[in-house]
């Protein structure tokens, strides 16, 4: 028994430990002191990621669709019968796309998006998550020029001041989390933004108290507070740039207190402070108004200069950095260049040798709703999209689905052609993580049955499609990835010298800041006093890594169990005065619908929030219509 | 009886070893990490190194175990159990990970005994090491398992500088030495002296601070650690687990049945009394619903005056893994320690 290095396939925080094994078959886990990242500390997660490989339901073999029925097929039949429909479909001129995965391997999503725009000659690419973290990367960019973080992780440790736009960061990254108590215990202060007493509200210094969607009046509190006090480092790139006037003029009228004061001194004051940002929850665009305006106050006090210091957005899968980076998105070609780049384009058409396809490509949620023929890779759309089930009956319409898993999950059952490839536990490959560090899986076991690893189902798709998919490895592919996309040169190799290795991302240190005010709209009335808004961004019960592991899925089944119709969360108070308690129903009606569901009563909410966790978003799909948030009314039903 | 090796006989001695049984060490791990995983050469054996983050712990109780093997025959079920009793031998564990395998091992062959655990312990032999210089985290002298061992090895080396002085615990440990007895000689009474020596200043590493175990085992058996400071230290748990799976003495376990080749094998599986979902019952009721309470019951389990009274040791050897692994800052010695004052970060 030899342990296996390996890096943690769960959140993007970009731990790494040992896969242990015995007789061809996944043992354990082990920790590893000198893992730069990890150093030894795993979450639950961590500590049972040989869980799902070894229990999961696996794809073992490929199955194609037959009389309505998914049956047993050979790999020649299978690939042949997905070439031959999907170029049917494309000689027919019906729009094809892939979904890439933050589960799969940056090798997977780069050749996805090769097999799309050059094979398929489309930007029909996206990957479902990218819709949750996209906001966040996008209102970074604006205001520094940078979506990536300009910050590690265990530099929070470090930190004097820690503001968190809070999400159950000690549930969604426990790995962020334990940088943060680390912190405090060397005295740093935790300024919190959020509306549940969570643990790490809990452990705040200081706590400001907000509505979901009114995140960014609080912000918008603290960025004219550090004005109003002159805390803004005049020394910073950010000070006097494009729209600083602007921002001072806009924030006139912010609305201050003595919290958000006292949090300015903080912050202003902090040689090295950290700023985590879950994903925010409100209505068309304000997500992404609220990552700008936390960028905006790390920009103006200076944090995005100082080593040590800066934005770190928290994404909930590990590969989600990865996904992004190597262009699985209809509008951003590897390297996460926008896609009408004209340097970029010309590079990439000469690496793949095809003119690449100029139109519009489609988002995740709208390719499920409009082409004739997908390929989606080692995901699941109705459990990570927020449209939720009804992404479920969009995949039943399309002509032609072809999902390429490790797992059997339900997209697998409703496909034509299931493809089985190995887990992140058998296979080469590189993950890239929310800080930018990129690092190696290390094939453990070997994937079951006929299973392949699934840059080879996709190397062999590019090469059917007349695209160069001659990779004798995995490292050829990563070769490649480093020139499409430059800022991952020196990533080819990252497990080379001794010990973890691992490498970073080029992230480039021109920030091209811009900074404007932004407005927080009102969402409620009086007739509809509350907001319903959807809790977290990701339903980590639904994920195959998860669900299939027997120590985590415990506590996600047994709530699915107690709560078949899902429930919705009030605090006491709204509780006691409509006449509510944990169970009862409650009729909730906003402009887009209603909804009846069960309550469940919670001390640590404040009055007026109603909370639906992610994964009953279903239940209350009617209410929110397409939004995160929602103005509503409450009342027994 | 006392032996004594000569440094350059090691090999030889480890070579017979391999003959007969797998032989697991402490080596450098592909990472540069020590982690102990079975060798094929004796040069791979380590003798100066900080202890594995991952306790040998997983050899008598393995995170996965395969217990019972089910098979469908017609309209019954077959059920046969499954035996791991290969000769291993693990060498140059360290003294507190040799007391821990002692704690497992007195643990499940209480009645019930527990047949599958038994018969794989009782074909491992433990070779420990003892500790001259202890590591930083280590606070074994507070749990009576370390640095050097007085009961509880199978064989306990020394290293005397040219020699190892061998001592041997028990006949499996005798086995271990029989096949090759001219490299060893018995030991002079100099080099009985030099051990003592060599004890007393392993010893004087850790201090002047005292053991705290003493008061918190009284506050703790009696009822006397106010809610409130559960409370107050449940939030520095992350719930990660990690204090129980990496301690060499925990042994909480769930069961779950593995699908293969058209039967099931049931495995006993690595849990943490530390998970919410851990005493769950059917009906959706949990008694330890909250962090607290599974905290308060970890540490009734591992310092209370019942257990100890049972196990004859508090549930701890010192060996200061809960203090690297825990992703808060619950560890053994701060919430022994809070536990002792009334006091947690204040």
């Amino acid at each position: 028994m030899s342990p296996v290095p390996t890096t943690c396939p769960f959140c993007a925080c970009g731990c790494g430990f040992y896969l242990l094994a015995s007789k061809g078959q996944l043992i354990g886990v082990a920790p590893s002191e000198s893992h730069p990242v990890s150093r030894g500390r795993l979450c639950a997660r961590g500590w049972s990621a040989h869980e799902a490989a070894l229990w999961g339901d696996r794809l073992k073999q490929p199955l194609l669709q037959r009389d309505s029925k998914l049956g047993p097929a050979s790999w020649i039949e299978a690939l042949d019968h997905v070439v031959g429909r999907i170029r049917e479909l494309i000689d027919t001129g019906k729009p094809v796309g892939i979904l890439g995965s933050p589960r799969a391997t940056n090798e997977e999503n780069y050749l996805a998006s090769k097999l799309a725009r050059a094979g398929f000659r489309t930007n029909n690419v996206d990957f479902c998550f990218h819709s949750l973290c996209r906001p966040l990367l996008a209102g970074f960019e604006e205001v520094s020029g940078q979506y990536s973080p300009s910050i590690h992780l265990n530099d929070i440790e470090s930190s004097q001041t820690i503001l968190l736009m809070e999400g159950d960061l000690a549930k969604t990254h426990p790995r962020a989390a334990s940088c943060v108590i680390r912190a405090l215990e060397r005295g740093a202060h935790l300024i919190t933004i959020g509306y549940t007493r969570t643990q790490m509200v809990r452990l705040s210094a200081l706590h400001l108290q907000t509505a979901p969607g009114n995140e960014g009046a609080v912000l918008n509190g603290l960025v004219a507070s550090i004005l109003q006090l002159g805390l803004e480092d005049r020394t910073s790139a950010a000070f006097d740039c494009e729209g600083y006037d602007a921002l001072r003029r806009g924030l006139a009228t912010a609305r201050m207190t003595e919290e958000m004061h006292q949090a300015a001194e903080w912050i202003g004051r902090a040689k090295q402070a950290a700023f985590l940002m879950a994903p925010t929850s409100g209505q068309g665009d304000q997500p992404r108004k609220d990552a700008a305006a936390l960028a905006t106050l790390a920009a103006i006090t200076g944090h995005l200069d100082k080593p040590g210091s800066g934005l770190l957005p928290l994404l909930a899968r590990s590969n989600a950095r990865g996904a992004c980076d190597m262009g699985v998105a209809p509008d951003r070609l590897p390297g996460y260049e926008p896609w009408d780049d004209w340097r970029c384009r010309h590079r990439l058409q000469e690496l793949w040798g095809r003119k690449l396809p100029s139109a519009f490509g489609l988002d995740a949620e709208s390719l499920l709703q409009s082409v004739s023929g997908l390929i989606i890779l080692a995901d699941d759309p109705p459990s990570v999209l927020a449209m939720g089930q009804r992404a479920l009956a969009a995949m039943g319409k399309i002509e032609f689905l072809v999902v390429l898993d490790a797992f059997v999950t339900p997209t697998v059952k409703i496909s034509h052609v299931a493809l089985p490839i190995a887990s992140f536990a058998e296979t080469d490959g590189t993950l890239t993580s929310m800080e930018g560090r990129v690092q190696r899986l290390g094939a453990t076991t070997d994937p079951p049955g006929e299973a392949r690893p699934g840059w080879q189902v996709l190397a062999e798709l590019c090469t059917r499609f007349q695209v160069d998919g001659s990779y004798g490895s995995a490292s050829d592919v990563r070769r490649e990835i480093a020139q499409a996309a430059p800022r991952y040169a020196g990533t080819e190799q990252p497990e080379s010298g001794d010990g973890w290795g691992g490498t970073w991302v080029e992230d480039s240190d021109q920030r091209n800041f811009r900074l404007s005010a932004m407005r927080v709209a009102a969402l409620t009335s009086a007739e509809r006093p509350h907001v319903l808004a959807r809790e977290g961004a990701y339903d980590w019960g639904r994920d195959p890594l998860v669900s299939y592991s027997p120590s985590l899925s415990r506590d996600y089944q047994s709530q699915r169990k107690l709560f078949p119709d899902g429930f919705v969360e009030i605090c006491k108070q709204d509780g006691d005065r409509l006449g509510l308690r944990t169970g009862w129903q409650a009729r909730l009606s906003s402009v887009h619908g209603d909804a009846v569901v069960p309550i469940r009563v919670r001390t640590d909410l404040e009055p007026g929030v109603v909370l639906v966790p992610y994964a009953f978003r279903d239940h209350v799909a009617n209410v929110l219509g397409t939004h995160s948030i929602a103005a509503v009314k409450v009342e027994q039903a | 009886m006392v032996f004594t090796i000569q440094r350059q006989g090691i090999s030889k001695w480890l070579e017979k070893l391999l003959e007969t049984s797998a032989v697991i060490a402490p080596v450098r791990g592909p990472s540069g990490d020590v982690v102990f995983s079975t060798i094929r050469s004796p040069a791979q054996v380590l003798w100066d190194f900080g202890n594995p983050l991952h306790p040998p712990k997983q050899f008598v109780l393995p995170q996965t175990d395969p217990i019972v093997a089910i098979k469908r025959n017609g309209q019954r079920h077959e059920v046969e159990p499954i035996h791991d009793d290969a000769p291993r031998i693990l060498f140059n564990v360290r003294s507190c990970d040799a007391k821990g395998i002692t704690f497992l091992t007195r643990m499940h062959a209480m009645e019930p005994a527990d047949a599958s655990y038994l018969r794989r312990s009782n074909n491992i032999t433990v070779v420990s090491l003892a500790c001259n210089s202890p590591c930083p985290q280590g606070f074994c002298v507070c749990t009576d398992s370390g640095p050097f061992l007085s009961s509880g090895y199978d064989v306990q080396l020394t290293d005397l500088g040219e020699n190892y002085l061998v001592e041997v615990g028990s006949e499996k440990g005798e086995a271990a030495i029989s096949g090759v007895a001219d490299l060893f000689r018995t030991a002079t009474e100099g080099e009985l002296a030099q051990r003592k020596d060599l004890e007393i200043t392993a010893r004087r590493h850790f201090g002047k601070e005292t053991c705290h175990f003493a008061s918190a085992m009284r506050r703790i058996s009696t009822g006397r650690v106010r809610d409130a400071l559960w409370d107050k230290m449940s939030d520095w748990c992350l719930e990660c687990g990690a204090c129980t799976l990496a301690c060499p003495t925990c042994y909480c376990f769930s069961v779950k049945d593995l699908a293969r080749d058209g039967g099931w094998i049931r495995c006993r599986l690595w849990d943490s009394c530390q998970h919410a979902a851990f005493t769950l019952e059917a009906s959706g009721h949990n008694p330890r619903e909250q962090r607290k309470e599974r905290m308060k019951r970890r540490f009734f389990h591992k310092a209370s005056a019942q257990y100890y009274m049972r196990d004859g040791m508090v549930g701890c050897v010192g060996c200061g893994r809960c203090v690297k692994v825990c992703l808060g800052t619950t560890n053994m010695p701060a919430v022994v320690g809070a536990i002792r004052k009334g006091k947690w970060h204040e």
